[in-house]
């Protein structure tokens, strides 16, 4: 069986103007979403991680922001061509958000079971009362105890862990082809996480959806996800399967993020860190853009970007190393030590 | 630990008590209280990491503002070096925090955006008056260069700062009255993965270098298990558990700590568990559920869950567990 690509991004370039400059928020994103498929994208605070999420529905606040360059496209139509009539349909419909804090992303004065049947009529056409039982049903869905009763309450009402499976039922209530998930556990407690990434989980063997989860959690992409992108400064620096990507990390960023975590079956007196701080979005260097923090920098690196080089099927790097030009010592080799 | 055994506990913390009372919602309705910090007692020893887990609610927090009185505990003691926090008068017990400092999650938002931290620094020197105004400078010298900041960053405000160098600060202005154990309350919890490695590492190192005492409240457990000696888990106010970290983590008694532990997500598949998901959600603290807290989502309980209260008692030397079938269950 062919299995077609849901999503496909090409070369989004979201930039954000202000009176300090230009920001390069995300700078030249691609990747492809199959299916049924599980993405992830990792990195830290800043690195374009959420903006390029944002990107994908358009909702990236403008001005200051604007997506300068780049194609989405969502069963072979561009997003990015969409009239806001057109836009509409779409969003909520084939591809929907749950975001990080979900109190902040509820209407606080309007019952959760009305919030999620607004949609339904929306997009589904259905009639008050059906959507309203397919709200109900949704909240049944997601797990949550006595769904009638819960449907008529507000937010406020709901604990956090809660609120967060009303906006998993909001965001599958039209079984969207793709579901982009910002965050989604980062703010409740372990326990709680563990709930909803099982239902998230369940969910998407039903639907067969394809999920696209954005996490700076290392862990719960391992646990998750079948293949992941690792974003630093607003470029993917690598990509490659779950395995691949923990197994044998080729990037010196995605191996140092991996190193500094700190092990929970084994005792370290002290933990490997990343020297320094990521560069400032309105300035980046002209060579790597990692390359100031990176044990292995040559002048190659500090001199010009290393491009996104295929190393094997389905697996990527942004890095000199790879290349037939380097010079310098290898990852690998420290590695195997 | 052998010697540890002859040496008084630096922080003893007996039957500690945090009601917070709310406004009734009736005239002559019941009066509503929220056990916050329900009977907690531990001692930390000299040199030691004691380090508090749980998750959002259970009272971690709050216990460690209770013991600096920075909200005064509803009942209980707070022996440091033996003398009681806890009936001190204001300025005995400014005179006493000099050896107990904090560091919180935020650290912008416990950092006075108006003032230099060269202002920040004189300001915690001068009310203890610990240092003399013509040693501060160099005092300050010191303090910068122990928590791997340059010197000319002492005229700085802290919004030119990134979040670990605020850390990094707040961190500067705990160690700035020579304190004996300092709290971190979340210190890492915002920071990200690279950088929090720095700071673990920076208070790790200026433990040996100061043979500072850390009571360290943490919800991330790869954290705790990185940086403490001994852990406790709370549960809805009260310690579940409270053993040395190995054999917390390799042989966990309490169903909630192994709920817990089950649930952190890894990168190593070797060591990943089989998950056990708790049913539902914590229990309102307004109204804790009788007998065991745990009850409510505990995969075990029984009825005599249901009814008795679990006394926290010693199942080896350094392991104490909250549960009436803990032997069971391992």
């Amino acid at each position: 069986m062919k299995q077609e690509n849901v999503l496909e991004v090409k070369n989004l370039q979201t930039y954000f103007y202000s009176s300090e400059g230009v920001a390069k928020a995300v700078d030249g994103v691609s990747f492809t979403l199959k299916k049924g498929e599980t993405l992830g994208i990792v990195g830290e605070s800043g690195c374009g991680k959420s903006m390029t999420s944002l990107s994908l529905l358009r909702l990236v606040p403008s001005p200051p922001g604007k997506i300068i360059n780049g194609e989405i496209l969502l069963n072979n139509t561009d997003i990015l061509k969409l009239s806001d009539e057109e836009l509409r349909k779409i969003r909520g419909n084939k591809i929907s958000m749950i975001f990080q804090e979900p109190m902040t992303s509820l209407n606080p004065v309007l019952s959760v079971g009305e919030q999620i049947a607004e949609s339904i009529r929306l997009h589904q056409g259905l009639s008050r009362k059906e959507a309203w039982q397919k709200a109900v049903d949704m909240i049944r869905l997601v797990g949550i105890p006595a769904p009638e009763k819960r449907a008529k309450q507000e937010p406020y009402q709901l604990s956090g862990g809660m609120r967060q499976r009303i906006m998993i039922a909001m965001a599958l209530a039209c079984t969207p082809d793709v579901l982009i998930a910002d965050e989604p556990t980062t703010a409740l407690d372990v326990t709680i996480q563990a709930q909803i990434i099982d239902i998230i989980q369940n969910l998407q063997k039903q639907l067969g959806m394809s999920i696209i989860f954005i996490t700076h959690d290392l862990g719960v992409v391992a646990e998750i996800c079948d293949k992941i992108a690792v974003m630093y400064a607003g470029q993917v620096v690598e990509e490659g399967t779950t395995e691949s990507l923990f197994e044998k990390p080729l990037h010196p960023y995605t191996n140092g993020l991996i190193q500094s975590l700190p092990k929970l079956y084994e005792d370290q007196e002290e933990l490997s860190t990343i020297h320094g701080t990521v560069p400032s979005p309105y300035n980046y260097p002209i060579g790597c853009r990692y390359a100031e923090r990176c044990p292995f920098a040559t002048d190659l690196c500090r001199d010009q970007q290393p491009e996104l080089l295929t190393v094997e099927q389905g697996k990527k790097v942004r890095c000199w190393m790879y290349s037939n030009e380097w010079q310098g010592e290898t990852l690998m080799k420290e590695l195997t030590v | 630990m052998t010697t540890a055994q002859h040496t008084q506990p630096l922080l003893q913390v007996n039957d500690l008590k945090q009601h917070f009372f709310l406004k009734k919602e009736k005239l002559f309705g019941p009066q509503q209280v929220v056990k916050a910090v329900d009977g907690v007692s531990f001692d930390i020893m000299p040199g030691e990491t004691l380090s508090i887990v749980g998750e959002s609610g259970c009272g971690k927090s709050t216990t460690g503002r209770s013991i600096l009185r920075l909200d005064e505990p509803t009942a209980g003691e707070v022996l440091l070096f033996g003398k009681n926090l806890v009936n001190m008068n204001k300025k005995e017990l400014r005179a006493a925090r000099k050896d107990i400092q904090i560091i919180f999650q935020d650290p912008y938002a416990s950092l006075n955006p108006r003032r230099t931290i060269r202002k920040m620094l004189t300001e915690a020197m001068s009310i203890q008056k610990i240092v003399p105004p013509e040693q501060q400078e160099a005092r300050m010298l010191e303090l910068m260069s122990l928590v791997g900041l340059r010197p000319e960053y002492l005229e700085r405000y802290p919004h030119e700062f990134s979040g670990g160098q605020r850390q990094r600060i707040g961190i500067a202005r705990a160690l700035a009255v020579n304190p004996k154990i300092i709290i971190c309350d979340e210190s890492v919890s915002a920071l990200d993965v690279s950088i929090q490695a720095q700071i673990l590492n920076l208070l790790k190192q200026l433990q040996r270098d100061l043979d500072l005492t850390f009571l360290f409240i943490s919800h991330d457990l790869s954290v705790v298990r990185h940086i403490s000696d001994r852990i406790m888990v709370m549960y809805l106010g009260k310690v579940v558990e409270i053993a040395d970290k190995h054999s917390l983590f390799t042989q966990p008694h309490h169903p909630y700590t192994k709920a817990l532990f089950s649930s952190i997500p890894v990168i190593d598949k070797q060591h990943r568990k089989e998950r056990i998901i708790l049913k539902g959600d914590l229990p309102s603290p307004l109204n804790p559920p009788t007998g065991c807290s745990f009850h409510t989502r505990c995969p075990f309980a029984t009825d005599k869950c249901k009814a008795e209260v679990p006394a926290l008692r010693a199942i080896t030397a350094t392991h104490k567990v909250a549960c009436h079938f803990a032997e069971n269950l391992v």
